[in-house]
């Protein structure tokens, strides 16, 4: 894996573009990150791999200058360096393209390549800078529309616009924060040839994932980081998956097959308890989002929905779920038709859901743990009593969730919002696993998790299936789908591309399906 | 070994007690040093508001009459504020429910005194709901922000009873130019000339804070003003919950209203309203949207409207009293942030 050309660029006597010695940040109560060691050369890929809170977005922000460390130096080019602010890192020729893209969505291309840039022209029409972005496009070669808006493109597109964005300024470290979980195998691949170019002119890139097998692709090196510190690092030749996983939490895991069961279920001979019949529905812009969607989904199964994010996962969960008006088709619960199926009516009837963004709609981030956890059982008894509520009653029925969910809750009147990501998402999953006495939609449970919740979170779902509830698991983790599934749909602009049966179906030709090509398209092409 | 801030994401209430008695005192310090240096003396005026405020039943008795409209206004806005929405229009529904209680009370003659006070009740709690319908409707179903609506219906109000108070209504037979005639019903005293609205006004607060902790129809009002997605993830019907909130807010702010006529002026007349709505959102502010915390905010801005009345006429001009008055608001806001935070030490060498 070792580059010929690391070696001739970023040979002895040239210092690192970037040295990181003794970093140390603290939150309230939490070490972000201490004594952590980073060093980085020209011309390499450096993978930065961890759990979720194992620092890496701290040192990052540390390294960009969004926070200033508690202590420790960074040193660029031999040079001590303080970022007082992000622009004094681009300055410097640090640029970071985050997970969530940081673009202005009605604004085009063009327009937003210029935002905030000191050398956009003062006066410039469209097309001057439309062709400025396609000359800076051809020069780092990604291609990307100068005239197209934002939210015309592709999630893929979106992140090239982005890196476009950061290259103008003339960076010479990019740092992608996990840059593959938005895109498609195949774009995925396009994103490797690009780095891997800018790699070649003596550039270095910060590469910051969980996913062990990209890592070990893309990377020259690869530094651990655990609970803030800094466990390794290694060059990437050196590792194997298993290897850095057990850096990482610490520990062996076993990424183990979770369709072996102890129950011998036959789901095709049970009446399905979930049916949607050539639904169509529309997105909170009024734009056609599902159609012609039909699945049906047996007590005892799980069904993964493969897809990239934003081609009607979200709309789809909602759909099932109740939340979202249908404007063609039929659901049917136990084989009945649902006229107005409403969100209270399907909880009532045993439908779970874990949304996709827990802190925007599954809870509300200011109220106490206790008002979180009883939103799904506040109008049953013991908790109601008539009109009233009662808050003994739901402080009880709060700590008996956050037990379940093995989260240690200190106070149960604090915000919500003071827990960590992992443990508000296993509190939103013990509480929808309470109410799923028939069917549980899960959109994206592990997004932002680390291994260990993950884990959990999978065990979870195993064990509802084992009690006869139907899980319909929305993921764009393909390994954690064909891990689970019994059965996989794949989404793709709103439509089912194929279904198939995860004993059976093979890596790449859902990766093709993901991507709205059909194998046939494919090998024509 | 340096040490650093470090902000909180809740406040030890402890300590939010504390800052807010840090800043007031702070702000009067202020106050002080610069009126000294305007010549007044300022430990004697000090000596004195306290002497007069708090120093004889007629001082606690204009509390009294002080604190029971801030209750009804601040609670009006704090209701909203528990869903999500800013009622900046509690002058104007303050004014219509003057105006409909008004027009009751010196339309009906003879009827009995008891019967008469609830039916003023309702007819306070009608004007204030009618004011606030409109910017209800458009918010609940066209999404337009309410902000805007229940300021501008503040002017609407305004000019109404100015209208109404010197033309049609205006008493004719006293001298007063511009004031309607007394109505016929006077809400009894309770202590002093402290009216029943006091002790109504506490009740209602009361009210309004069992209603929001012991009810199914409160847990939603809470959930859906902390995050109305989640609210309709869980679905509530978050639509209804807005309308019941914001006409309930409007028919308070009415009520306050017309306790001020039947209570204390006993005539409608133009500013009968003394700013009591717009105080109202000092009040909830102060209060942080808490229906109980309500009242101890409401006394403390009567205490400041109070100690305001009394200064002036030890010759300090209205300009200084709201400015001690603002001082002493911005002190409170720095010191509920200043709550946050705390002083950690962090070593060079952490263990």
């Amino acid at each position: 894996m070792t580059q010929t050309g690391e070696t001739a660029i970023g040979g002895a006597g040239t210092p690192p573009i970037v040295l990181m010695r003794g970093i140390a940040k603290y939150f309230p109560g939490v070490v972000a990150n201490e004594g952590v060691d980073l060093e980085v050369k020209r011309g390499e890929i450096h993978a930065l791999l961890g759990e979720n809170g194992a620092g890496k977005s701290t040192l990052m922000n540390i390294l960009t200058g969004i926070y200033q460390p508690d202590a420790g130096e960074i040193v660029i080019d031999g040079y001590d360096a303080h970022f007082a602010s992000p622009v004094a890192a681009i300055a410097a020729g640090i640029g970071m393209v985050h997970q969530h893209f940081k673009l202005v969505q009605a604004f085009t291309v063009a327009e937003n390549i210029h935002l905030g840039w000191s050398q956009t022209p003062r006066f410039a029409s469209a097309r001057a800078l439309e062709a400025r972005t396609k000359a800076l496009a051809e020069r780092f070669n990604l291609d990307v529309d100068p005239a197209k808006r934002i939210f015309e493109l592709s999630a893929g597109e979106q992140q090239r616009v982005e890196i476009l964005r950061v290259l103008a300024r003339e960076a010479r470290l990019l740092i992608l924060d996990e840059p593959t979980a938005v895109l498609t195998p195949a774009e995925a691949r396009e994103l490797f040839k690009a780095l891997r170019r800018f790699r070649e002119a003596g550039n270095a890139v910060i590469f910051i994932s969980h996913k062990l097998d990209e890592v070990l692709e893309i990377s020259d090196r690869i530094t651990v980081l655990r609970a803030g510190r800094k466990v390794a690092t290694h060059e990437a030749a050196a590792c194997d998956p298993a290897m850095l996983a057990r850096l990482m939490v610490g520990r062996d895991i076993v990424l183990g097959d979770y369709r072996k069961r102890d129950v011998t279920a036959a789901p095709s001979a049970v009446p399905p308890v979930l049916e949607l019949d050539r639904v169509a529905a529309k997105d909170d812009r009024g734009l056609p989002a599902l159609a012609e969607v039909s699945l049906t989904l047996r007590p005892g199964e799980i069904l993964g929905i493969a897809g990239v994010a934003g081609n009607g996962q979200r709309e789809l969960s909602q759909v099932l779920t109740g939340l979202r008006p249908i404007t063609a088709g039929a659901i049917r619960i136990d084989g009945k038709t649902v006229d107005k199926p409403d969100a209270s009516e399907c909880a009532a009837r045993g439908i779970g859901h874990i949304p996709d963004d827990r802190l925007r709609s599954g809870l509300a981030p200011s109220l106490s743990v206790t008002d979180n956890a009883v939103i799904r059982e506040y109008k049953a008894a013991p908790l109601a009593a008539g009109p009233l509520y009662r808050p003994g009653a739901a402080g009880g029925l709060a700590r008996e969730i956050a037990a379940a969910a093995e989260v240690a809750v200190p106070d149960f009147a604090m915000p919500v919002r003071n827990l960590s990501g992992g443990n508000q998402q296993r509190l939103v999953a013990r509480r929808e696993m309470r109410i799923a006495q028939k069917v549980l939609v899960a959109a994206y449970p592990s997004r932002g998790l680390d291994v260990g919740a993950i884990n959990t979170m999978l065990r979870y779902f195993v064990e509802l299936r084992d009690a006869g509830v139907a899980v319909v698991l929305i993921s764009e983790e393909l390994e954690e789908l064909l891990n689970l599934s019994d059965r996989i749909a794949v989404l793709y602009e709103g439509r089912i591309m194929g279904v198939f049966d995860a004993a059976a179906a093979d890596f790449e030709t859902i990766g093709l399906l993901m991507g709205g090509r059909t194998a046939a398209r494919e090998a024509a092409a | 070994m340096s040490y650093r801030l470090q902000r909180l994401p809740s406040a030890h209430p402890g300590i939010a007690v504390l800052a807010r008695l840090v800043a007031i005192v702070l702000a009067l310090v202020i106050a002080g040093i610069a009126l000294a240096f305007t010549g007044a003396r300022p430990l004697a005026l000090g000596v004195q508001v306290i002497s007069s405020t708090f120093g004889s039943s007629f001082g606690l008795e204009d509390l009294g009459l002080l604190v029971t409209p801030l209750i009804f206004t601040g609670l009006a806005v704090a209701l909203t504020q528990r869903i999500g929405i800013w009622n900046i229009g509690a002058e104007g529904q303050f004014y219509l429910g003057a105006f409909f209680a008004t027009w009751l009370g010196t339309s009906i003659a003879g009827a009995p005194l008891p019967l008469m006070l609830v039916a003023l009740f309702l007819a306070g709690a009608l004007g204030g709901a009618l004011w606030i319908l409109i910017p209800t409707l458009a918010r609940a179903y066209a999404d337009v922000n309410e902000l805007i609506t229940t300021l501008l219906l503040n002017f609407v109000a305004t000019l109404l009873v100015y209208y109404v108070s010197t033309g049609p209504w205006r008493d004719a037979k006293s001298n007063m130019l511009a004031s309607t005639a007394r109505i016929r019903y006077e809400v009894p005293e309770f202590w002093g000339i402290v009216h029943w609205g006091f002790p109504v006004a506490v009740l209602m607060a009361l009210g309004v804070a069992a209603l929001l902790a012991y009810t199914r129809w409160g847990y939603e009002v809470r959930i859906a003003g902390a995050n109305p997605q989640a609210a309709r993830y869980a679905g509530m019907p978050v639509r209804r919950r807005i309308i019941v909130v914001m006409l309930l807010s409007g028919a308070i702010a009415g009520v306050a209203g017309m306790f001020e006529v039947a209570g204390t002026v006993h005539r409608l007349q133009g500013g009968i309203s003394n700013n009591f709505g717009y105080l109202g959102i000092m009040v909830a502010v102060l209060a942080r949207g808490s229906a109980l915390a309500v009242i101890p905010a409401a006394a403390m801005m009567a205490v400041i409207l109070n100690a305001g009345i009394i200064l002036q006429t030890q010759g300090i001009t209205t300009s200084t009293v709201l400015a001690i008055t603002g001082l002493v608001l911005f002190f409170t806001a720095i010191g509920d942030e200043a709550a946050h935070y705390r002083l950690v030490r962090t070593g060079a060498q952490p263990a």
